[in-house]
């Protein structure tokens, strides 16, 4: 029953962290200039670790349809199987796996480690609102680093995929892989890739602010404020893909 | 003038202020001794909004803290400085940011450049050069990021000082150097503080008052005269130090 209690006062207090990031979004003077150095942190540092995941898993994806349907299907079905892959599942889930290992584990690290070192604290003391310092710059950052960087990413794999496809499927040829993503394609599902995307860059980075800014106790209590952001975000990142599922079927 | 009415904190189980009665006058430098862990800083932090209080209030100039709007609580901050025990400086900026930030009201930022004059003023006041200006906090010792955070808490030019042991970890020219800082801002400015502190000769020398917080109330304030001459037991233990010495004088 405390645990429970406990949750959902936890739950509350991300809403209102929530609501105090959009009270502070109309006043981009207060944070823009700062989230445009955190979205140049965020995707120079990632875009080398994006892309090679996001080859891989285009790589695995071309490699296992072929294993699977060759005999059975068209070849071409790998090109319509490897761009619906990448664009509504691996390319934004993949981005996201990469930025939360890379990027909302060091925010949630940074700012637990402001916490427990009374920085929060003096920022309020200097009657500066630290939602406006901290946390809207690296949330607003994510917002505009995802999308790019998803496209980046799904790019990368249908372009690994593809040529791996190449040389590990027998006869498979690039007019297959062409005639099977142009088969496939349609707007929305770019579209659908896209606000994945941004929706897994919000839940990222605010989940790692707002984990961080719970943080207390010291250096063991910054490393448990970092695991803690890993793991629940990895859970509301697979809740939201859940979520996002039936939205593709119905346009 | 600070208020702090019957003013209750407890942590769990643990509970720190148990009915604190404390009013700090206009231009008064008050020192607050007590043992370690009865809620010293935590008192202070009331002041600030940092700590929301049980039960009770704090009103810094009839202005209650506890029931304040966020725009009135940043309007009282600008007007405190609070000089943390560890400093708290952000160690991902510079001492000139470090600076900057608590120069500048939020969303009215001059630039860097700008407030770097003013910036150097303020560390020669704690003792420190413009070589520091670039370094970041990791760059200095304890005793210079000390320095520091006195610097950016009378950065914004408050009415009101809020002191965490500021002479704790600093050489005793250093310490001596402070408790001046304090005295001077008092009597030239007119800044009201509180100065939170372990250390006697700190105490005595800056204090107008001095109060002694036991065991989560106010034990005794007066003056270093009253509070030397006070013959509660628990008094005459903490001041001992300074009575043999007074007595020696």
């Amino acid at each position: 029953m405390r645990r429970l209690s406990e949750a959902l006062e936890r739950i509350g207090r991300a809403a209102i962290l929530a609501w105090q990031i959009v009270k502070v979004l109309p006043r981009p003077r207060l944070y823009f200039t700062s989230a445009l150095q955190h979205a140049y942190v965020m995707g120079i540092a990632s875009l080398p670790l994006v892309l090679f995941m996001a080859s891989l898993g285009g790589a695995v994806t071309s490699q296992q349809t072929g294993a699977q349907f060759t005999g059975g299907l068209p070849l071409w079905v790998v090109g319509s199987v490897l761009a619906a892959s990448m664009l509504t599942e691996l390319g934004p889930l993949l981005t996201a796996i990469v930025m939360m290992a890379r990027i909302g584990a060091a925010i949630a690290a940074e700012l637990a480690s402001m916490k427990v070192t009374e920085q929060v604290d003096a920022l309020y003391a200097m009657g500066r609102d630290p939602v406006a310092f901290l946390v809207a710059p690296r949330v607003v950052a994510g917002l505009l680093v995802f999308p790019p960087l998803v496209m980046l990413a799904n790019l990368a794999g249908i372009g690994a995929g593809w040529g791996i496809g190449l040389l590990a499927i027998d006869g498979l040829t690039s007019n297959d892989v062409i005639y099977g993503m142009r088969f496939y394609f349609r707007p929305w599902a770019l579209i659908f890739s896209l606000l994945k995307g941004t929706a897994f860059g919000a839940a990222i980075t605010f989940i790692a602010c707002f984990v961080g800014l719970e943080g207390k106790g010291g250096a063991e209590g910054v490393g448990r404020t970092t695991t803690s952001a890993v793991v629940i975000t990895t859970l509301v990142l697979m809740i939201l893909d859940l979520m996002f599922a039936p939205i593709l079927k119905a346009f | 003038m600070i208020e702090f009415r019957n003013l209750h904190k407890a942590f769990g189980s643990l509970h720190v202020l148990r009915g604190v009665d404390l009013v700090v006058a206009e231009g008064e430098t008050l020192a607050l001794l007590g043992p370690s862990g009865t809620g010293k800083s935590v008192l202070i932090k009331h002041a600030i909004g940092l700590l929301e209080p049980d039960q009770g209030d704090v009103v810094v100039d009839g202005i209650s803290i506890a029931r304040a709007t966020s725009a009135q609580l940043r309007r009282v901050r600008r007007r405190l400085g609070y000089v943390f025990q560890n400093a708290a400086l952000f160690d991902s900026l510079t001492v000139a940011e470090n600076l900057w930030l608590a120069q500048n009201d939020e969303g009215e930022e001059r630039s860097l450049v700008g407030c770097r004059a003013e910036a150097v003023g303020l560390l020669r006041r704690v003792n420190l050069d413009e070589s520091v200006l670039d370094k970041l906090p990791a760059e200095l010792s304890g005793g210079m990021r000390k320095r520091v955070g006195v610097a950016r808490a009378i950065a914004s030019k408050p009415d009101y000082l809020l002191w965490d042991e500021p002479t704790t970890g600093l050489d005793p020219v250093n310490a001596d150097n402070i408790d001046e800082l304090i005295l001077e801002l008092g009597r030239q400015l007119g800044v009201t503080s509180i100065v939170v502190t372990h250390d006697l000769d700190t105490a005595f020398e800056v204090g107008d008052r001095i109060a002694l917080l036991y065991e989560g109330r106010i034990r005794a304030v007066g003056t270093p005269r009253e509070m030397l001459d006070n013959t509660d037991p628990i008094v005459m233990r903490f001041v001992r130090r300074n009575r043999v010495e007074a007595a020696k004088g």
